[in-house]
């Protein structure tokens, strides 16, 4: 093979031997060439020092709460529906022991309306009767009237004097 | 063939995600978990910052159940969302006190168990040194370059993955890493 430094051909050929990445097809050819080319060993045995102190460096552990938290925040981030929005801060007031008081509520006060025998009202026929009787009550008015002009008209009888 | 029948696996779980499986999403976030918030935090090198971004991740995922399409690798569209996240807070300016923590120590971090070979508190020193030199080394790169590190040394993703993910080239990658892999042979080589 070419020398990959001195070619810059298949230079990560020399990255993953060093790391023992390479295919052991690949290897075999990159080991033979670190062998005759002084560059390329000192390329390598560098790379494998810089790779094992890479090594060196371990992680951090993670919190415990990790996941509890993650799904805290995904829960937070769900949109609420449209009666969480309305009911959600009635929340503490709606607690279930008074579901049932409510529903029996409702029932009855929706029994009570249903069964109160009502007579429709039309607007028309409270028309209609304020007109029937309006003729009536100025007619008996009128003769009321009559009457009592009749009575101021009739002569007084006289009353005898008496001494 | 493993890595196809993954690919159908990861993704079959996530359409059924898209039709209200919670179940699946667990089996998801339980495989995926530590892997993401391992990357974020050596992106980030924040343990509370990498968990805040590792949960904007899985909620993303979330969200987006419903127009996903398994169009890429499951992984890929991943690690997708988990590096513009990690980019865009670096690059927002949010990492003003990271270099300041690298200098303390890390106080938030669980004890290890130690129990069956228990090494010497010189031998502990030297390791954390170390360990602190590598992390110094890694929180210099470009953003970018550290991405592609990160994902090549700890998620061992091949480069057409890699170039997936940062919607780049695969010859783009290897660049990336072969210049981020440059640098760190020279801060590290007094290491040896």
């Amino acid at each position: 093979m070419n020398c990959p430094i001195k070619t810059q051909e298949n230079r990560e050929w020399l990255l993953d031997y060093a790391a023992g990445h390479l295919a052991e097809e690949q290897a075999v050819v990159v080991k033979a060439h670190v062998e005759t080319c002084h560059e390329c060993a000192r390329f390598v045995e560098a790379q494998q020092l810089v790779w094992n102190a890479l090594s060196q460096w371990e992680p951090e552990g993670i919190t415990d709460d990790f996941d509890r938290r993650l799904y805290r925040t995904i829960e937070d981030a769900k949109p609420f529906s449209w009666i969480n929005r309305i009911f959600g801060p009635l929340q503490p007031v709606l607690w279930r022991p008074a579901f049932p008081l409510i529903a029996a509520c409702l029932m009855i006060v929706a029994g009570v309306l249903l069964h109160t025998p009502q007579l429709p009202v039309t607007p028309l026929d409270s028309q209609a009767r304020v007109e029937k009787i309006e003729p009536d009550q100025v007619e008996r008015s009128l003769d009321d009237m009559q009457m009592l002009r009749e009575l101021d008209l009739k002569p007084q009888p006289e009353v005898p004097k008496t001494m | 063939m493993g890595a196809s029948a993954a690919l159908d696996y990861d993704a079959e779980l996530m359409l059924r995600v898209k039709d209200g499986d919670g179940i699946s999403f667990a089996l998801l976030l339980n495989k995926y978990r530590a892997s993401i918030i391992h990357f974020l935090y050596r992106m980030v090198q924040d343990r509370a910052i990498s968990e805040e971004l590792a949960q904007e991740v899985f909620l993303r995922v979330y969200r987006s159940r419903e127009t996903y399409e398994p169009t890429a690798k499951f992984t890929t569209w991943l690690f997708r969302i988990a590096t513009h996240l990690a980019l865009n807070w670096l690059r927002d300016g949010r990492n003003e006190r990271k270099q300041e923590r690298l200098d303390e120590t890390n106080e938030d971090a669980p004890a290890r168990e130690l129990a069956d070979r228990a090494p010497s508190v010189e031998q502990q020193m030297v390791r954390q040194v170390k360990v602190l030199e590598v992390r110094r080394a890694v929180a210099a790169l470009p953003d970018k370059q550290r991405a592609a590190v990160l994902m090549h040394k700890y998620e061992e993703m091949e480069y057409s993955q890699i170039a997936k993910v940062l919607s780049c080239s695969e010859s783009a990658v290897k660049s990336l890493l072969f210049r981020a892999y440059e640098t760190l042979r020279g801060r590290l080589a007094h290491m040896a």
